[in-house]
């Protein structure tokens, strides 16, 4: 039989609410828990999200030079290859008297003069010892490193290589007018995210941070499009290079 | 659930796919910015007259700085009557040649009186960017061109120029040596001494120049001015040679040679005062070079076996040897700057050449390579530029570079023989 207080709506009745809140915590609990635990087996080394710097620069190829003696300029890297032209037509030689000119990588072959056989007399070995230095130096190769690359432009930093000849190439049209003022180069610093294709075309150039000098801006922008095209990026860096880009980070 | 955990791993791995690689570039050519100067406008005859005068110091004034690169007029294709505001002018013929600055002059005389109106503009933006005046007798047309100069080199680098500066050095002569003192680009000169033999000249902040004179016999050191007798400063009867004045003027500081050694003595500007500061027996100090804060002196010595720079306070304490490459390292010169010292070395291949050690590492840059030998190094009063000697045209010369060894230039002099050149205020 039913009474009015049983049909009341204020008599508490069972209700499936309590056990589904109950039941949803606890599976939220367990889920977070496998995720956690998931995430600390199968998860890849952690990666910085502070973008590290790469300092790439080339190593060029050569002898290191000795620390005691003074300091040499360093040379300009020298021209690439000229392209390659249509073989002239054959002319014929002096028999004779023809020298064939030592291309840059062959070695310099000392001459031997079977007529003159050296006189081992003290003054010419005298004169040979003081000369010796004077002729070392004029046929001396390029100092670097041993494990150097024949583009390099440093003698001492190393990069990986790409970014390398990416940052070679951009640096050799590095040029900076040389009116601002010192104490405002310490300070300037431009960013520049570059996007390339897969031949190394440029697709994108962005100055994405200003140095606040407008010759400095207008220098690295400059840089940058005289260096382009660059080379073809290798295949992992393709896709990276197309997406995200390279961000340039400009310093005098 | 499998959908969720693959879309929450995404999520993870997202930051890392957007991670940018970063590379730093450094180490920019500065190179000179390229400026068109055609010649001055002449408004009267008295004007033409010096006209010439006036572009060539201004010419080189501009080139010699090495912060601009002074186009080569025949290459310009504006008209050479073009005018000088800029509503007048057509920037797209100077940007045509490659001008990223173009200066305009205009030179009008009234009695003896010369004046000069220099307009810079900024060749990429088409704007008047300064304007300059001034007036100068009309003898001293040079010297309202280093006036304008300066006004142009302050413009970009908020400092003041050298090119209002002079320089002392030595010109042989018939008679022996002389010392002489002129404007920065070696023009004007006014001798210092008369007869005999006269050299290493030091530049005080008054423009008068000591210097180290063997009219008795015994190297001394003299005290003139341009165009003035000399009279004896250090004489002692020993021989004194070598002097620099401190940077405020007040004291002097040389070397004092007796036979087997030479020591380096401080004393006030007048010579009096001598106190020795170094104490080396048979060791050669020499060459003594104040400091900018005039705390400092920089010597050669050949304590350690071979003549190298060192630095001590300058009342011969805290001694350090500064240069550690080469084995004949000499004459140093201490930047206004302060942190470099230039020096004269010889090289493994026995050519003499310009080398700058930074103070506070100790790194040794050349500076000059391949061009014969160059040696004595002095710095501009701003430590920009560096005044030396060169063999590479022949006869010792006098060149001038900037303080990195980049735009080596010679000064525009008569022939002769340049030796020991000291740059003064």
């Amino acid at each position: 039989m039913t009474t009015a207080r049983t049909e009341s709506l204020l008599q508490p009745r069972p209700t499936p609410i309590v056990a589904f809140v109950s039941i949803s915590l606890v599976v939220h609990v367990l889920f977070a828990a496998f995720l956690t635990i998931f995430s600390w087996l199968f998860s890849p080394p952690r990666l910085s999200m502070d973008p590290e710097p790469i300092k790439a620069s080339l190593v060029r190829l050569g002898k290191k030079r000795d620390e005691k003696l003074l300091p040499r300029k360093e040379e300009p890297p020298p021209p690439p290859p000229p392209a390659e032209k249509a073989a002239p037509a054959p002319v014929a030689a002096p028999p004779d008297k023809a020298v064939a000119l030592p291309s840059k990588d062959a070695k310099v072959e000392p001459k031997k003069d079977t007529a003159k056989e050296p006189a081992k007399d003290t003054k010419k070995s005298l004169f040979d010892a003081f000369n010796k230095t004077g002729r070392a130096a004029s046929q001396e190769a390029p100092e670097g490193d041993e494990a150097g690359d024949k583009d390099g432009d440093s003698a001492k930093q190393e990069g990986e290589r790409y970014y390398g000849l990416l940052s070679a190439v951009v640096k050799r049209n590095y040029d900076v007018s040389d009116t601002i003022p010192e104490n405002e180069r310490r300070t300037l610093k431009a960013t520049v995210v570059i996007k390339l294709g897969a031949t190394g075309e440029l697709l994108d150039v962005d100055l994405s941070k200003a140095s606040g000098n407008e010759l400095f801006d207008a220098a690295v922008l400059g840089a940058i499009k005289k260096a382009a095209p660059f080379g073809p990026p290798p295949e992992h860096l393709r896709d990276s290079l197309k997406k995200n880009g390279v961000a340039l980070v400009f310093s005098p | 659930m499998k959908p969720l955990v693959s879309a929450l791993l995404f999520l993870v791995a997202v930051p890392a796919l957007a991670q940018q690689t970063v590379i730093e570039i450094s180490g920019a050519h500065f190179r000179p910015m390229p400026m068109a100067l055609p010649v001055p406008l002449a408004q009267d005859d008295g004007a033409k007259a010096v006209a010439a005068e006036f572009d060539s110091a201004l010419f080189f004034d501009l080139q010699a700085c090495g912060l601009f690169q002074v186009l080569d007029r025949k290459s310009y294709l504006a008209d050479s009557k073009e005018g000088v505001t800029a509503a007048t002018i057509t920037f797209q013929n100077w940007l045509n040649v490659g001008a990223e600055t173009l200066i305009k002059t205009q030179l009008s005389k009234d009695g003896d009186t010369l004046r000069a109106d220099l307009r810079l503009f900024n060749v990429n933006a088409g704007r008047e960017e300064l304007k300059a005046s001034e007036a100068a007798p009309a003898k001293d047309a040079r010297r309202l061109a280093h006036k304008l100069a300066n006004a142009v080199y302050k413009h970009f680098t908020k400092e003041t120029g050298p090119f209002e500066s002079r320089i002392a050095f030595v010109r042989k002569t018939a008679g022996g040596k002389d010392v002489y003192l002129a404007d920065w680009d070696g023009k004007n000169a006014a001798a210092v001494s008369s007869g005999n033999i006269n050299v290493l000249p030091a530049v005080a902040p008054d423009r008068s120049v000591a210097f180290t004179s063997y009219k008795r016999g015994k190297p001394e050191l003299f005290l003139g001015r341009a165009g003035g007798d000399s009279t004896p400063l250090v004489a002692n009867g020993r021989m004194v040679a070598g002097v620099d004045f401190s940077p405020d003027g007040k004291r002097i500081a040389y070397s004092v040679s007796d036979g087997e050694n030479a020591e380096i003595y401080v004393a006030n500007a007048d010579g009096s005062g001598a106190t020795k500061v170094t104490d080396t027996k048979y060791f050669l100090n020499s060459s003594p070079c104040f400091s900018p804060d005039g705390k400092k002196l920089a010597f050669v010595s050949n304590r350690g076996g071979s003549p190298q720079v060192y630095v001590m306070n300058a009342d011969g304490s805290d001694v350090k040897r500064l240069t550690f490459q080469g084995n004949y390292n000499q004459t140093p010169a201490w930047s206004p700057r302060g942190d470099l010292i230039a020096f004269t070395a010889r090289d493994e291949r026995n050519a003499f050449d310009l080398f700058t050690v930074e103070v506070a590492t100790g790194k040794v840059k050349r500076l000059t390579q391949d061009t014969k030998n160059n040696e004595e190094p002095s710095f501009s009063p701003n430590g920009r530029l560096i005044l030396f000697t060169s063999t590479r045209g022949g006869s010792k010369s006098l060149y001038v570079m900037t303080f990195d060894g980049n735009n080596q230039i010679a000064l525009p002099l008569d022939k002769g023989d340049y030796t020991t050149p000291d740059w003064g205020p």
